[in-house]
């Protein structure tokens, strides 16, 4: 009894006087603080705080109008037992953040080690062209001339040329497809800035690390990117996943764009247009705000199990 | 050392073969280099030119230079100048014996034999010249197609974009549709300033709201995110880590998930239907701070430290000693901005017409149907341009920010 009380005051003890000494810090500190709350005062307000709001209105019945009221987990048990185009919403994020994240991520990777290989004036080069869709913003919209219904389609013309179809296909309005043309434009948009912050991390490599490898027996270029290149770059390997992660879970212009808002059969339903339908168009914000904490949950997680994984890379 | 001789000097850091770092200075004159401790004024590291091997790895931010310096008995330092170039160019001058760059792997082995002391029966001259060891011919034929192929596939709808923006209308609907136009035409791009000039909310006002945006945002961004990009990266104060894992968690919440919520605080804030609803949570873009801050923390802490010694006060260090220093992350800054705000379509929080924005205009071009696909294509021209050329001309400052991006764990 007597250890357990002395264990508990010397706690105590050590806890005041480490506060003390923040708060001493903090006073030494004080234009710290000054520079720091412009942003940090807009960062809470158009970033915490809706986080904070969203959690919150998900366990009521808001619709702007009235008050919300609190109806407990509703929202939730509404949305996966009852909800059906969330089904398909949660079926298609899921296939695309699936497909275009880790692949997306992957190809970044590889693209931006290959560029590295080139000489300097042509790296210039690809770096712009690999970049240029991501960085384009709406440039995206050009594929629904490209993938466009009829036979003034680009696409549609050159099977029909070659004789693989023999009537134009309706590539952005036939659930059949839309899917597949998706995850094309979604790739092909997904060189963004994780790949800059991977081409810019193979020249920050130190090239004298390379030489003392091929000293101690790496022989080509694989083994290479694995015991040297690879371990020096995990800082920007876990930015860029963070970056597809964002960019994998938050599909939502896209579809809007190329297939329809709504799309035939919701087939290119995504969770975020859901939400987006439900905040903007039916103004169920209480429902709409759970899908965005589910939202929120599963980034958070699939970053913790990215980061643990990249823990191991390389060792 | 004899005194007389042309001496040159510049303060930095030494850092180890087994990591220890030391603050000093690095004296050079034409036979060799010393550098001395700050505290001690003991010399730490010598070496005359002759037992030099190499001197690589050079990079400079700002005005500070770090080289990693390789002698003949392979001990290496990496020394960090805060006004490193002169001092490099000149031992690099006054180094008579600079090792030829091998020009064949069969050089480089025995470069490298020679290094370990020992004698390795390949012949010196290959066939192939090579920048690299570990590099098989067939793996850079490879590469260098399969970028080609990829390269192309991602070049060609911008191209496809750019080429229907010039098309005249008979070629828009001619089977099969050409990429490239074969009587260019600018006939578009006027359709988009002439014929909608007259219509009630002219195109060019669109583009004035959205340039008007982007500056405005671009600009407080800049600041206010430096600022606190700034004592996060060099000052210790509570909280301040913390903040930062929480911006760095922010990353990944995009403005449609937060859409909700933002659009009732700004109805709360009256914000609803201004400008303002677009610049302010603009200023506070987390991916601005994060690069911002991780760039800074490569600024050589000396220089801070001197000018509190002069006795300048916070801000005056800010604004005329770091902010000079980080120009290349300022491009950075400014491109991730301009960006975001250049491609906003801003549909949900502004509602008068004259207010909108330029993607917004694309978005009501476009639902005008098939027959306007010549203006959609011109307007997406406009629009498209801006954040790539200037992604084009600041690409190698962008490329060195990005090098201090990664989030350490």
């Amino acid at each position: 009894m007597q250890q357990t009380q002395s264990f508990a005051s010397r706690w105590a003890t050590m806890r005041r006087e480490k506060m003390i000494h923040g708060l001493a810090q903090a006073k030494r500190n004080k234009v710290c603080y000054l520079f720091l709350a412009p942003y940090a005062i807009l960062f809470f307000t158009f970033f915490i705080l809706p986080i904070a709001t969203s959690i919150i209105y998900s366990f009521t019945y808001y619709n702007i109008l009235e008050p919300p009221r609190f109806i407990g987990l509703q929202n939730y048990i509404n949305l996966i037992l009852q909800d059906e185009v969330f089904l398909t919403a949660i079926k298609n994020t899921f296939v695309i953040a699936v497909i275009t994240g880790p692949v997306g991520y992957i190809l970044s990777f590889l693209f931006a080690w290959f560029i590295n290989e080139l000489p300097k004036w042509l790296r210039a080069v690809a770096v712009v062209i690999f970049y240029a869709p991501s960085i384009a913003g709406a440039a995206f919209t050009v594929f629904s001339i490209i993938f466009r219904g009829d036979a003034y389609g680009w696409f549609n013309s050159i099977l029909m040329e070659f004789g693989i179809i023999e009537a134009p296909r309706l590539w952005l309005t036939d659930p059949n497809y839309m899917m597949t043309i998706l995850i094309i434009v979604i790739l092909w948009m997904s060189m963004g800035t994780g790949f800059l912050s991977f081409v810019a991390g193979f020249q920050g490599i130190d090239r004298s690390m390379y030489e003392s490898g091929y000293v101690d027996g790496v022989r080509n270029r694989w083994q290479e990117l694995y015991h040297i290149t690879l371990p020096s770059m995990k800082p920007m390997l876990l930015f860029g996943a963070v970056m597809s992660i964002t960019s994998a879970f938050n599909v939502c212009d896209v579809p809007r764009a190329l297939c329809g808002y709504p799309s035939t059969d919701y087939a290119a339903r995504t969770v975020v247009t859901h939400l987006f339908d439900y905040g903007f168009s039916r103004f169920e914000m209480g429902y709409a705000s759970a899908i965005a904490t589910l939202l929120f949950l599963v980034m958070i997680l699939c970053k913790k199990a990215i980061s643990a994984l990249l823990g191991r890379v390389g060792t | 050392m004899s005194e007389n001789s042309n001496r040159i000097r510049s303060t930095g850091t030494l850092q180890t073969i087994d990591g220890k770092k030391y603050r000093g200075y690095l004296e050079a004159d034409e036979e060799g280099a010393t550098f001395y401790s700050r505290k001690t004024a003991q010399p730490l590291a010598d070496w005359r030119y002759n037992r030099m091997h190499r001197v690589d790895n050079i990079r400079r931010g700002g005005t500070s230079t770090q080289m990693t310096v390789i002698l003949k008995d392979d001990n290496r330092y990496i020394i960090e100048l805060d006004h490193g170039l002169k001092l490099h160019t000149y031992i690099m001058d006054h180094w008579a014996d600079k090792p030829v760059i091998p020009r064949t792997r069969g050089e480089e082995l025995h470069r490298l034999a020679e290094l370990r002391g020992e004698k390795i029966q390949v012949p010196k001259k290959h066939l192939i010249t090579r920048r690299h060891p570990n590099r098989s011919i067939a793996g850079d034929i490879g590469i260098y197609l399969l970028l080609a192929l990829v390269g192309v596939m991602m070049i060609f709808p911008l191209v496809f974009l750019v080429g229907s923006s010039l098309k005249p209308l008979d070629e828009l609907f001619r089977f099969p549709p050409p990429v490239w136009p074969q009587h260019p035409t600018m006939d578009n791009f006027s359709d988009l300033f002439v014929t909608m000039g007259q219509s009630w909310v002219p195109f060019s006002r669109y583009l004035v709201n959205t340039v008007f945006i982007t500056l405005v945002g671009t600009f407080g961004h800049l600041v206010i995110a430096s600022m606190a990009a700034f004592v996060l990266a060099k000052y210790d104060f509570p909280g301040g880590k913390a903040f930062f894992a929480v911006v760095t968690t922010c990353l990944m919440f995009s403005g449609y998930v937060t859409g909700i919520p933002n659009y009732l605080i700004m109805s709360n804030l009256g914000m609803i239907d201004t400008y303002w609803a677009l610049i302010l949570p603009a200023f506070a873009a987390p991916i601005g701070l994060f690069l911002m801050k991780q760039f800074m923390e490569g600024l050589p802490t000396a220089l801070i430290e001197a000018a509190t010694i002069d006795g300048a006060g916070m801000f005056r260090i800010f604004w005329s000693i770091v902010m000079p220093n980080v120009k290349p992350a300022w491009l950075t800054m400014i491109i991730f901005s301009v960006q975001s705000l250049w491609n906003t379509s801003a549909a949900t929080v502004i509602y008068s017409e004259a207010k909108k924005t330029l993607v917004y205009a694309l978005q009501q071009i476009q639902a005008g149907g098939i027959a306007r696909t010549g203006q959609v294509a011109a307007a997406n021209v406009i629009i498209v341009a801006v954040p790539i050329l200037i992604f084009v001309f600041s690409q190698s400052r962008i490329l060195e920010t990005m090098a201090s991006s990664g989030i350490k764990d």
